[in-house]
């Protein structure tokens, strides 16, 4: 669960710097290109494509930590694409190509996702969201659903262990046992947090949110330069990749 | 194998020797903790916030195994024993009611733990019975826990754990949101406990309440047992409180402020002193 929480953290790197949309731009022209192509090399050089600004934000660590967390996934779309390619082509071969492509696939998802909201802040998020024209309430909802990843984790952590002291086993039973066992630990979970939506609704609104159609705001975001710079590296980097298909006809 | 002798033969009910535990690098949630509580004692567990209190109690059950040092709990290593068998005879009533309870109905909420525990069915409806009277919930029988108020809530959750007779009882923040009504009613049901010959443990920043009902005190403060005795000495020191960046007792502050030798966490005694002290003025 810690793995998906993304957290930022703050940092003073160019990457860190750079306007979330830029890094947005980034993200998108890559993540289509994951989407595109089913050939493992394209999909590593697209995976390799996000390694430099992992490297020059400096946060390689947790970049690592949400790679590793996800590798169960990563065990399950391998092993799930094997058997089922195999099954429909009856060529191990091309079942085991297929297999890494998917997992390259969501590992560079992965991993671009990561570069990208480990290095922006929540609050330039939604603000770029603004100025991209986003209603104010939509990019909200979007930074308060990010805040909460955190807490909902700590939480779920703290039901377990109080259902646990109850003598509630979560490992007991066979598969579908087990997934019963979660019952007594989601609904708490749910149930918080509906209360804790209401909660922040109240104080929100009694903090006058939505009192005036038009919202000013203290900091607005500039492109400069360097933004120009990335942008311009992220759409070559993208064509180059693209071309790759139009001139060798790789899928 | 566990060692595991029957509750009568252990005196020393749970030990903590040297136990460290820290939940990020660096930095000790608990430090060199060394505590001995016996068999029928009842024991305040005081500190400010972020002391350790929480993390020093989830070692007892299990739910923490320490990093250094070991936990004995009625002869059991918790190193090598499951949460699930050291919950049979160490009940933990957690802060938060929300965090716990899920059921349909207070009925089943009761219930959940004596399944768990495999409890025979002749045994269930007489325990769920005993816990709903005790509690005062048996009017809210079949009503989903969600929809009671947050006393009930905080009373369900105790009950829910009291229901299955575990030897040892220890409360996280027990008198967080309740009136002084149910703050008595808490404290008559600890006495009620003891009197059977449970172990009690009370972890809590309301030091009122650890001065009127709970006879010794372990003072934490960053990590560390900064003192461990009877209450009545501990909460009249003045700069032991003051370096657990604890509030005396409204009891102990008047005593200071009228200079009575010793202080005391006793009602009766401030008042005799009071009284002979306007004796004194008026002869």
């Amino acid at each position: 669960m810690k793995a998906f929480s993304f957290e930022y953290k703050r940092g003073t790197t160019i990457i860190h710097k750079l306007d979330p949309r830029s890094k947005f731009i980034y993200t998108i022209l890559f993540t289509a290109l994951t989407v595109y192509f089913v050939n493992p090399l394209i999909l590593f050089l697209v995976f390799l494509s996000s390694v430099p600004m992992v490297i020059i934000a400096g946060i390689g660590k947790r970049w690592l930590r949400s790679i590793r967390g996800s590798l169960f996934f990563i065990a399950f779309i391998f092993i799930f694409n094997l058997v089922g390619n195999f099954w429909t082509t009856g060529s191990i071969a091309d079942a085991i190509i297929m297999s890494i492509s998917m997992s390259l696939r969501f590992i560079a998802l992965i991993s671009i996702f990561s570069a990208f909201f480990l290095t922006t802040s929540p609050e330039d998020l939604t603000q770029s969201m603004v100025q991209l024209k986003i209603p104010y309430d939509y990019a909200l909802t979007f930074n308060m659903a990010m805040r909460f990843v955190p807490t909902l984790s700590r939480e779920a952590q703290i039901i377990m262990d109080a259902q646990r002291s109850r003598g509630l086993e979560l490992e007991k039973g066979n598969i579908f046992q087990r997934v019963k066992n979660y019952i007594p630990v989601l609904i708490p979970l749910i149930i918080s947090s509906f209360r804790r939506a209401e909660l922040v609704a109240d104080a929100m609104e009694s903090r006058a949110f939505g009192a005036n159609k038009r919202r000013t705001s203290l900091y607005v975001l500039t492109m400069d330069r360097r933004d120009l710079l990335f942008i311009s590296c992220s759409l070559a980097a993208f064509l180059a990749i693209l071309s790759l298909k139009i001139m060798l006809g790789i899928q | 194998m566990v060692s595991c002798r029957s509750f009568e033969d252990v005196k020393e009910l749970i030990v903590f020797e040297d136990v460290s535990y820290s939940y990020a690098p660096g930095r000790y949630a608990i430090e060199h903790i060394n505590l001995s509580i016996e068999k029928g004692e009842v024991v305040a567990i005081l500190g400010e916030n972020g002391a350790g209190k929480t993390t020093l109690i989830k070692h007892i059950n299990g739910l923490l195994k320490p990093q250094h040092g070991s936990v004995i709990v009625s002869g059991m290593n918790t190193k090598d024993t499951t949460v699930a068998t050291l919950a049979r005879y160490v009940g933990l009533v957690f802060q938060n009611p929300d965090h716990q309870l899920f059921a349909e109905t207070v009925e089943k909420e009761l219930m959940f733990a004596l399944i768990n525990f495999n409890f025979q069915k002749e045994e269930i409806p007489r325990r769920v019975e005993w816990a709903l009277k005790e509690f005062g919930l048996i009017e809210y029988k079949d009503r989903p826990p969600f929809l009671l108020s947050g006393g009930e809530r905080k009373r369900l959750a105790l009950a829910s754990v009291l229901c299955y007779d575990p030897q040892i009882v220890i409360l996280d923040e027990p008198t967080t949101g309740q009136d002084y009504r149910q703050k008595l009613h808490l404290a008559s049901l600890i006495k009620k406990l003891n009197s059977e010959g449970k172990t009690v443990v009370v972890v809590t920043h309301d030091i009122e309440f650890a001065a009127d009902f709970i006879p010794r005190a372990v003072i934490m403060s960053k990590g560390r047992i900064i003192a461990d005795g009877k209450s009545e000495e501990l909460l009249t020191n003045r700069e032991l409180l003051m370096s657990a960046s604890l509030l005396p007792p409204q009891l102990v502050e008047l005593s200071w402020d009228l200079a009575l030798n010793p202080p005391t966490i006793h009602f009766d005694e401030v008042v005799s002193s009071v009284k002979k002290l306007l004796g004194g003025k008026k002869s």
